[in-house]
């Protein structure tokens, strides 16, 4: 019964969501602004309910002893958080944007700059013209990593035109194709979704 | 923190696990305060009691409906608010997937080949194999034989250019970030450089 | 202690290359590229005074590439006396953006509340920027500060899209995608972007078809930047660095393929 409701609630919203689309009449705007504001404030409680499952599973991972000091450490940071913004606010220069300022953001860049270094051993270890379009795939890449370096458009000036021409018409397509797939099976997913023939969204049986 | 972070090239270590670890607390506990004061806050809770916007009780139950899944009885009432955001989201995908996505695209993929001069547009032509010969790649229905295999090889090629120049780009973007990082180092942290 | 791999190696070269380059004091020339001279002259030949939205749609980790992007659009825009809305589609950038926005305004002596506004965070992308659409004041009854609309000088006549010049998006991700789709198309919204260079090949297609009035990419977008407003900042110190870079990557891709084919030809021989 309830899969049924959920179902009847998906397509009436989906309906009204597409339907509005076409009118620029003032109650179908407000309709509009309406669901638009009910999407935001049911998206804020779904971080809420993620938030109190991540407590959730590490406390029970902690209970089990399962990496009890990487766990712990984890909980201080997720409630230290909400503490400092209670007690200073989250306005600039108080402790809630220090810690994200000097601790958060910093980390999150070292993470990914870590990526420059996989990039460099993958290029020496992995990054081999073995075959026809393995070949072309490299040439395209180093073609494009020459001509962005300031030797390469100084050594070889036609070379950012040919990088250019590459990255605008024969890769570009490459990429527009992707696109236009990627549109199609979009909207059939959507059309379904609102149709009730997908239901994957559901859950499990019950 | 950054240094810990390094550690990880030389092996995975109990320093960077505690930092990894401190990390994910504190973006989610980051995420948390936000989310809260400028959403909930904003939108719900001020309107809601301080403006008497009673129409507003609405998404609160919906939303309050979400905790439902912690309980085997009421998870299934979390169903409807899900509802609500799967319904309202693909039923305004529909005309946006389709005008932006697809008739968009189509619209300018189909350009003039001959110039004015009447000489080939090289380019445009370019474009169009490359956009039609990708597509045919992607088309699955029928096995990639005669002239199906022969396009979909000639749209391979054009992948692989793609491929190619994303690879270049991505590799300039993580340098980039190294780069922050290590100008971070030399200047703020050892002050070798002004 | 445990055996060094070859990928220590190419850890340790990379680092040490691109250390000791930053250590040297080099400015490195390079062309503007045309996109870059698009978003500048975009941007110069607005009425000064006009409104920009400029959404930090990016993470913390991409920071260091996005940074320099962001700052010199904005110092651009500050200079030129336009009025910047300052919004963030993702958690992370709000912080962030605020900072930018506050550090960038101090330098041209620009007031908060009269000369730029900073609106905050909302969730769920796509329900905010059709939501903003419709109505900015509604999507965001108060500002980051906790300021009601009402009462910024700046937002006074600024109830959608239709009252500002463009949206400027500063990205690490596909989140403009969604600024093209369902703002640009919907509400006919201009979109500019600064991105990430990872991200530049995912939206070529929108360059080109129009969707996208122009992008600014990656450091380097950053230092062409720069040298257009005439400023030395991060994207020009980083040029050579990642001239370097490039270059470190090119021999070691080199390298391997020789050594690839050697062994190859080693193993057909025998």
């Amino acid at each position: 019964m309830n899969r049924k409701i959920a179902l009847v609630i998906c397509f009436l919203f989906g309906l009204v969501m597409f339907l509005q689309y076409f009118s620029q009449h003032q109650v179908a705007r407000s309709v509009n602004q309406a669901v638009l504001e009910y999407w935001q404030i049911i998206f804020a409680f779904t971080l809420l309910v993620g938030v109190a499952s991540v407590i959730k599973s590490n406390v029970a991972q902690m209970r089990r002893g399962q990496d009890r000091s990487y766990r712990l450490v984890t909980l201080i940071g997720l409630v230290s958080m909400p503490l400092l913004a209670l007690v200073w606010g989250i306005k600039a220069d108080t402790p809630f944007m220090w810690v994200f300022e000097n601790v958060q953001a910093p980390m999150q860049s070292t993470v990914f700059a870590l990526l420059a270094f996989f990039v460099a051993s993958a290029s020496f270890r992995g990054f081999r013209a073995r075959s026809v379009p393995a070949a072309i795939l490299l040439l395209s890449a180093l073609v494009i990593l020459l001509s962005r370096s300031a030797v390469g458009s100084s050594l070889f000036p036609q070379l950012t035109g040919v990088a250019d021409w590459i990255r605008n018409y024969p890769s570009m397509s490459a990429r527009r194709a992707i696109l236009i797939g990627i549109g199609l099976g979009s909207l059939t997913t959507s059309l379904r979704v609102v149709l009730g023939i997908e239901r994957t969204w559901l859950g499990g049986r019950k | 923190m950054t240094l810990a972070i390094f550690s990880f090239l030389y092996r995975d270590n109990p320093i960077y696990k505690m930092a990894e670890s401190l990390l994910i607390g504190v973006s989610i506990g980051y995420t948390l305060v936000i989310v809260w004061s400028s959403t909930l806050m904003d939108l719900l809770f001020k309107p809601f009691f301080c403006n008497e916007q009673y129409g507003l009780a609405l998404p609160f139950i919906l939303g309050l409906l979400m905790f439902g899944r912690f309980l085997p009885r009421t998870s299934s009432f979390s169903r409807i608010p899900i509802a609500v955001m799967i319904g309202s989201g693909a039923g305004v995908a529909i005309p946006v997937m389709l005008e932006a996505r697809t008739l968009k695209q189509i619209s300018a993929t189909v350009t003039p080949l001959i110039t004015e001069s009447g000489f080939p547009d090289l380019s445009a032509i370019v474009v169009i194999v490359g956009v039609l010969t990708t597509l045919s790649y992607f088309y699955f229905s029928r096995e990639h034989k005669g002239s199906l295999g022969i396009s979909a090889k000639v749209g391979t090629y054009f992948l692989m250019i793609f491929f190619g120049a994303t690879f270049g780009y991505t590799v300039m973007s993580r340098m980039s970030t190294f780069i922050g990082r290590m100008e971070f180092l030399l200047t703020e942290f050892l002050h070798l450089t002004g | 202690m445990r055996k060094i791999e070859t990928r220590h190696w190419t850890f340790l070269g990379l680092f040490v290359c691109i250390g000791l380059v930053m250590l040297i004091n080099v400015t490195v020339d390079h062309p503007v590229s045309a996109q870059t001279q698009k978003m500048y002259d975009f941007i110069d030949s607005l009425p000064s005074g006009s409104v920009l939205i400029v959404s930090f749609d990016h993470e913390a980790s991409s920071l260091p590439e996005i940074r320099p992007i962001a700052l010199a659009i904005l110092r651009h825009a500050f200079s030129r006396g336009h009025r910047l809305i300052g919004v963030a589609l993702l958690s992370e950038g709000t912080a962030i953006g605020y900072r930018l926005m506050r550090k960038t305004a101090a330098e041209y002596g620009r007031k908060y509340g009269r000369d730029y506004v900073y609106l905050g965070f909302k969730p769920q992308y796509i329900a905010a920027i059709l939501s903003m659409g419709e109505s900015i004041p509604r999507t965001f009854p108060q500002d980051y500060l906790g300021r009601s609309y009402e009462n910024l000088e700046l937002l006074n006549g600024v109830r959608n899209y239709d009252d500002v010049a463009a949206v400027i998006s500063i990205t690490d991700g596909s989140l403009t995608t969604h600024w093209m789709e369902y703002g640009s198309a919907r509400y006919g919204i201009r979109i500019l972007s600064g991105m990430t260079a990872a991200m530049v090949t995912t939206f070529d297609p929108y360059v080109d078809s129009g969707q996208m009035y122009c992008l600014v990419a990656g450091l380097r977008g950053a230092a062409e930047y720069e040298r257009l407003i005439n400023y030395k900042g991060g994207g020009t110190r980083g040029m050579l660095a990642q001239t370097t870079a490039h270059l470190y990557v090119i021999l070691l891709v080199v390298l391997g393929n020789v050594i690839y084919f050697k062994s190859r030809r080693k193993r057909t021989t025998r």
